[in-house]
């Protein structure tokens, strides 16, 4: 119980950290929401200056904070420019999306991943080995973009997935399990191609932990006991080569968050993502904020949860 | 029961006396007989739904607060206005109000509107929602952008109720585009938005969260659904008070809905994948792409010509005194000389940037007004071709020289450099500056092209002012000059070129403001046309920004799409949405 709250503590501290510095580097971006509109002829500037004065762009910068913060503290996360409503509720439904995407690539990506580790480190040095080696290898080397446009590509040219959203224009009216399918359809894609972005670490990963497990000595002691392979490997080692797997949870929802912005923009998945890019674009800072609090504590909560199965399933880590 | 109680004399006299009360509380207004507008358009099938991508969720959808193209394309089909611009003929036409007449001296406008009209609620629209809606969009503790539209004279219009159909506009002084103001605001329903603006949380009303049972308006379409970063469906307002020509009611359509599609590359994708109907504001390149597919897939692509957009190059005009930018102050020597100007303006070819930047669906200007303003273009401009011997000329007369090399030099031997400021976000002005890069090589110049964020090209050109030269392209809304005041008044916020002047800095710019000064006052139109002629020649003559090209406003939509006549005002596809039609 220590250790969760000890380990609690340091989060919220990190997200402070990473609030101030995040509010910092978008207050320093130059140019702001109201800038554009001042190059609309229609819009006087004494227009504009009042807009600004009501919003409260031209306080100094610890004003600003305190006011986000505050604002924080009451779960609206700031005020969206573009949208004129607090933050919270735009990030709510958007944040859900993302968390449908992410948590069903990372299953998908785990479920892939096992499998594959598990038998690289079995057959190693095998050709089917090095084959998938240079397979994960080859995935590795595709940027996330070009993977999202092959996507994209496969799904205009062969007709077999939607090309974007996350629901079809006019489904509102239909039963709930045909809506959960329209969904999965349109899930399908961007799922594929988040989980194939994080395939090769994880791949790695595990083979590289499952190695290491199969080449210790009690796993040896198992196989001259003459314990059949798939038990030896799925009872004995693979709970060996847990803990590095378990670290490696937190990080792939780093490597998912990052990958799913342009997963999404690309994809045209209702998540952060795109919101993250129109709000950048448009310098609606509270929003950009909001996304990357949002993100960051979905990060951190990974890392926490990841912290705490290790701390459950390693004994090691609790004598110390 | 209720049979044996009406059968008592007394109790159906009674019950006659409530029918009397509860319509004579009614109120006479939703007595009177229905004024429809009956269009001219050929009658169309009823039913179906019409799918359209837009860049972005919308932002909100109170009209007075709305600002960006998204949002205001997606709250005009649920909204209409008094006077309404034809985006086809670019004219003014009855909309709410069925007539108007001026007084003599134009200050004066007195508008009948449509008696029976309803809200998409089915409350009925009167004289009292005109006068609050005006006192929505004047208040200036709400920051209405559109209030600016209607401050004349320095002095907001004022709007008073004749009776239950008719009210009355007061200006103060006469105006020539008068008539123009009205289009795009949108009339809302007292009924439903007076207590919020009473207690003070209007700003809050008629969010994108506020449940659709809480809007209603006068347009087309009301709202039925919205769905977070997906899409925005609308249905039918049975209510709605246009006609055809059958005398049935419009809209023809059950349903519009509108996609977000964060990009142009992936609305295009969408448009060939069948999931929207039309696609405007989309590149030639795309147009390019979609040619080869029109006929199997079964849509048709229309190239409409120039817009009203005009893309333009700029030097910093800035009064830099009070600004640590000393090499730029060094360069405006050569910016302020306008031999220097017009000599970068003649080595530039404008036909290559419409050949290779647009693949020849741009016109090539060289003035502000586009062709496609077809009632304020001056014909009789001058359209020079590109002339490196007259730019060579002219720069000689500044007193330019060219070294052994074949660099040009300033009078002070300094090599003739300077950067073009672009937004990285617009690859079409991007491709414009490199083509100019490559002119200005030939006059000896060195010229880089410098891309950056829009943001961040934005706060450099309006509050740093640490550039050199940028390109940028204006559109205003409407096709009145009125519409571009703030750009070309000295005083104005989008005088880009030079915004530290609160007086003209030049004489060329006195002569400017008083031409569009007097135009904004003088009614007879062929009067005004001469005036803002002027400006135009002063434009391409002292060039206070080198105007380049206009794209051609591009369309696409399905072959089953009735009543389609896309205009090239904003919005292109969707302006005459109430008469569109499934076949």
């Amino acid at each position: 119980m220590r250790y969760l709250a000890r380990r609690s503590a340091h989060a919220v501290l990190l997200l402070l950290a990473i609030s101030v510095f995040s509010f910092a580097l978008l207050q320093w971006a130059p140019g702001s929401f109201f800038d554009s509109m001042r190059l609309d002829p229609r819009i006087s500037s004494q227009t504009v200056s009042g807009m600004r004065a009501e919003y409260g762009i031209d306080r100094p910068f610890v004003v600003r904070y305190a006011r986000w913060l505050s604002s924080m503290l009451k779960g609206e996360m700031g005020f969206s420019f573009a949208y004129g409503t607090s933050v919270g509720p735009l990030l709510c439904v958007r944040a859900r999306n993302t968390l449908l995407l992410t948590s069903s690539a990372t299953l998908l990506a785990w479920l892939l991943a096992i499998p594959i580790g598990i038998w690289g480190a079995a057959s190693k040095g095998t050709w089917g080995d090095r084959a998938c080696g240079m397979t994960m290898s080859a995935l590795l080397t595709i940027p996330d973009l070009l993977l999202a446009l092959i996507l994209l590509l496969l799904a205009v040219r062969t007709g077999w997935f939607p090309v974007g959203g996350m629901v079809s224009a006019g489904v509102g009216g239909v039963d709930f399990w045909s809506r959960v399918a329209d969904v999965a359809r349109h899930l399908i894609l961007p799922a594929l191609g988040l989980a194939l972005a994080t395939l090769p670490i994880l791949v790695r990963h595990i083979r590289s932990a499952m190695i290491d497990a199969l080449e210790s000595p009690f796993i040896g002691a198992a196989r001259g006991h003459g314990i059949p392979r798939a038990r030896l490997l799925f009872r004995y080692a693979l709970p060996a080569a847990s803990n590095p797997l378990i670290s490696l949870f937190g990080f792939s929802i780093a490597t998912m968050l990052s990958a799913s912005v342009i997963i999404e923009v690309v994809l045209s998945w209702p998540g952060l993502g795109p919101l993250m890019v129109q709000a950048i674009l448009a310098r609606d800072v509270y929003v950009v904020i909001g996304v990357v609090m949002l993100s960051s504590v979905f990060l951190v909560a990974g890392n926490l949860v990841s912290d705490v199965l290790l701390f459950m399933s390693d004994p090691r880590i609790r004598v110390e | 029961m209720g049979e044996s109680i009406l059968r008592k004399p007394g109790a159906v006299c009674l019950f006659a006396v409530i029918v009397c009360a509860f319509c004579t509380m009614s109120g006479r207004a939703a007595q009177r007989k229905e004024d429809l507008m009956v269009t001219k358009n050929a009658p169309g099938r009823f039913g179906g739904s019409i799918t359209v991508a837009v860049r972005s969720d919308p932002k909100t959808l109170n009209p007075v607060l709305a600002v960006d193209e998204a949002t205001r394309e997606i709250i005009d089909c649920m909204n209409a206005d008094l006077i309404h611009i034809n985006r086809e003929t670019q004219q003014t036409e009855p909309a709410l109000a069925k007539s108007w007449s001026v007084s003599r001296d134009g200050r004066t406008y007195t508008l009948r509107l449509r008696s029976g009209v309803r809200f998409s609620d089915g409350q009925p629209f009167t004289a009292d929602d005109v006068v609050f809606s005006f006192e929505l969009y004047l208040d200036e503790k709400i920051h209405s952008s559109q209030r600016d539209l209607l401050i004349i004279g320095g002095k907001p219009i004022s709007v008073e109720k004749i009776d239950d159909y008719t009210v009355r506009f007061q200006l103060a002084q006469p105006y020539a585009a008068a008539e123009r103001i009205f289009d795009g605001l949108a009339i809302l329903p007292r009924h439903l938005l007076e207590n919020a603006y009473k207690n003070g949380t209007f700003a809050q009303s008629w969010s994108v969260s506020t449940p659709a049972g809480e809007f209603a308006g006068l347009g087309p379409f009301r709202l039925k659904e919205y769905v977070p970063g997906q899409h925005i469906a609308l249905e039918r307002n049975p209510y709605y008070w246009k006609a055809d020509l059958q005398g049935c009611r419009l809209p023809y359509i059950d349903e519009l809905v509108f996609l977000f599609v964060p990009s142009e590359d992936a609305q295009v994708i969408r448009f060939q994948a069948g999931d929207t109907d039309l696609l405007s504001r989309f590149s030639a390149q795309n147009f390019a792409v979609l040619q080869r597919g029109q006929a199997a897939k079964g849509y048709k692509l229309e190239d409409l010509g120039p817009g009203l957009e005009y893309n333009f190059l700029f030097f910093n005009l800035d009064n830099l005194a009070d600004k640590n930018l000393p090499e730029i102050a060094r360069k405006q020597v050569w910016f302020r000389d306008v031999r220097f100007r017009q000599a970068v303006s003649a080595a530039i070819d404008r036909e290559g940037i419409v050949r290779l930047v647009y693949n020849g669906r741009a016109t090539p200007l060289w003035s502000q007004v586009t062709p496609g303003n077809r009632m304020w273009v001056d014909a009789s401009l001058a359209h020079p071709p590109q002339s490196l011997d007259r730019a060579r000329e002219l720069l000689k007369n500044a007193g330019f020289s060219w070294n052994s090399a074949g660099n040009l030099m300033d009078s002070h031997n300094q090599s003739v450099e300077f950067s073009i400021l672009t937004s990285s976000s617009n690859a079409e002005r991007t491709k414009m500056a490199t083509l100019i890069q490559a002119d200005l090589a030939q006059l000896g110049m060195n010229v880089h092209v410098v891309s950056l964020d829009f943001g961040a090209m934005v706060d450099r050109l309006l509050n740093s002012f640490d550039y050199e030269a940028a390109m940028m392209g204006l559109a205003s809304g409407d096709a009145d000059p009125t519409a571009e005041m703030n750009v070309w008044l000295s005083s104005g916020g989008t005088h880009l070129w030079d915004l530290t002047e609160s007086k003209p800095a030049t004489p060329w710019e006195t002569q400017m403001d008083q031409l569009m000064n007097q135009q904004l006052v003088t009614m007879n139109y062929v009067q005004r046309k001469h005036l803002y002629d002027q400006v135009q020649e002063i434009v391409a003559q002292d060039l206070p920004v080198i105007c380049l090209a206009s794209p051609h406003i591009l369309i696409g939509a399905k072959d089953r799409i009735g009543n389609f006549h896309p205009a090239i005002l904003a919005p292109y596809a969707l302006w005459n949405v109430d008469e569109l039609y499934v076949q």
